[in-house]
């Protein structure tokens, strides 16, 4: 797994590509819960390049969601491929989160 | 310089000469230590076996077996593998040094030397040595802790299953190199029915297993007759949402009516369940569209319940996550198609043989890339 951050007009993005499983997911908790360190409230992950999302995984992505929906914030998933997709409506949390098709639609949905 | 030391620690002084010794006795009483003497290789290895001590200091040219050699077979033994072993010597060589090292020695110290530097290079190791001693004690510790985690779980899980007229049921629950927190419970109900949970709690090890049990415990107390599964997901949510943050359980539960051989299922993140058709020959997944897993927030919507009419020689079947998500070496999943395909493959009627079948596949195609996580198969076909 490889993670990168950035920040433009106020949005952090997080970049997530690869394997977010067990044995990476403590990385990326790390990461993310640094970004949350701040005073951040609009925060887009780019998952255009993530292969595999396990359930530790998912915990990761729902700890970022419902902090930011405690401080009133927007956060936003992006570019999910199909088979990442699959595991967000099967688990039911494409419910739960904002997903968009593309960055730009993400970021459009963060404005 | 006793500071760092502990009570009752001891080191071993091994060198031909007498009066090297001396020097390396009276040098180091000082640090607090029992100091222990040996005088060639055998006496060396004999203590060493018998004494354990905390650390070694080993001069290498000595008559007999000289210090590699007293090295090698201390680092092949499993009682004195661990004691960090420093060599003193003359031999000053870089080769020599590195010889030395790869024996599996912790330092390499050239004479003549230097007191202090004999003290701060022995304290330095002694502290190390303990430390790593600490770190195996707590790591024995939480293993074992562990294990009574594990017994523990399995202790909730039902003893048996229960006997359901025209109805055959197998279930299996393979652990992982982790442990998980999957759950599966069975309860009769009213009118022939008959209510199966299959339930995962996202993580491992003690956490998993705590909401485990919360689940279980949960469910055993349902107050009603929990003939409705939309009702029990809700109540199971309800009460999970109070503790399980920052996780969360993914769950199915299925009523079914032995009388009418129907079945209901509600779903929260959970895996679909199967069916296997068999007068059609197929498989596929119960189309039910479920709700986000339990304990994250109360579930605001009806909870969709889908139901299905079953036949004579269908197969249903239940499991988590921990099956379709097992990688072979290449990083590929098993895969729900995988399991549909397995589920239909035709092994006879008894549910032991066609879960064994399906252990075995999933067996055959992660080959030695091992288990992640639990899986739990929940398996009934009608008769």
């Amino acid at each position: 797994m490889e993670i990168t951050r950035k920040e433009e007009n106020g949005v952090v993005f997080i970049a997530i590509s690869g394997r977010l499983d067990a044995d990476s997911s403590p990385e990326a908790d790390k990461v993310v819960k640094e970004v949350l360190e701040g005073p951040t409230d609009r925060l887009l992950f780019d998952l255009g390049q993530l292969e595999y999302l396990s359930s530790a995984g998912l915990r990761v992505l729902l700890s970022a969601a419902k902090e930011m929906k405690r401080r009133g914030g927007k956060l936003v998933l992006c570019s999910l491929n199909a088979f990442v997709k699959e595991i967000f409506e099967v688990s039911g949390f494409q419910s739960l989160i904002d997903i968009t098709d593309s960055v730009e639609a993400g970021v459009a949905k963060l404005a | 310089m006793a500071t760092n030391t502990a009570d009752g620690e001891s080191i071993l002084l091994v060198d031909d000469n007498p009066t090297n010794l001396q020097v390396l006795y009276q040098c180091l009483e000082g640090v607090g230590c029992k100091l222990l003497i040996a005088k060639n290789g055998e006496m060396a290895i004999s203590i060493a076996a018998k004494a354990l001590p905390d650390l070694i200091l080993l001069d290498i040219m000595m008559p007999g077996i000289d210090g590699y050699e007293v090295c090698r077979r201390l680092k092949s033994d499993p009682k004195t593998a661990d004691i960090p072993v420093i060599f003193l010597s003359a031999l000053g060589e870089t080769g020599d040094k590195v010889k030395g090292l790869q024996l599996g020695a912790v330092d390499y110290i050239t004479k003549p030397f230097q007191p202090d530097e004999v003290i701060a290079r022995v304290n330095t190791h002694l502290t190390i040595h303990r430390l790593k001693q600490e770190i195996e004690q707590r790591k024995d510790e939480l293993e074992h802790e562990l294990e009574v985690v594990s017994a523990v779980q399995r202790r909730l899980l039902p003893k048996q299953l229960p006997v359901i007229g025209g109805f055959q049921l197998a279930v299996r629950y393979e652990t992982s190199r982790y442990a998980g927190g999957d759950y599966y419970d069975l309860i009769g109900l009213a009118d022939n029915c008959w209510g199966f949970l299959m339930a995962d709690a996202e993580g491992h090890s003690t956490p998993a297993a705590v909401l485990m049990a919360m689940t279980c415990a949960l469910f055993r107390a349902y107050p009603k007759a929990a003939s409705d599964p939309a009702q029990v997901l809700h109540y199971l949510n309800e009460h999970l949402c109070k503790v399980a943050d920052p996780s969360f359980i993914t769950a199915l539960y299925a009523v079914y009516d032995a009388g009418r051989q129907t079945v209901k299922v509600a779903r929260a993140g959970h895996p679909l369940p199967m069916i296997y058709h068999a007068a059609e020959k197929k498989a596929e997944e119960l189309a039910c569209p479920g709700v986000f897993p339990m304990g994250i927030e109360p579930y605001e919507d009806p909870i969709p319940v889908a139901e299905a009419q079953l036949q004579p020689g269908d197969r249903l079947l239940l499991y988590t996550d921990g099956l379709t998500e097992r990688f072979n070496e290449p990083g590929e999943a098993y895969g729900e198609q995988r399991l549909l395909q397995q589920l239909g493959t035709d092994v006879g009627d008894d549910p032991q043989e066609v879960l064994a079948a399906i252990i075995d596949d999933v067996q055959r195609f992660a080959g030695a890339h091992p288990a992640d996580d639990d899986q739990a198969l929940l398996l009934g076909i009608v008769s």
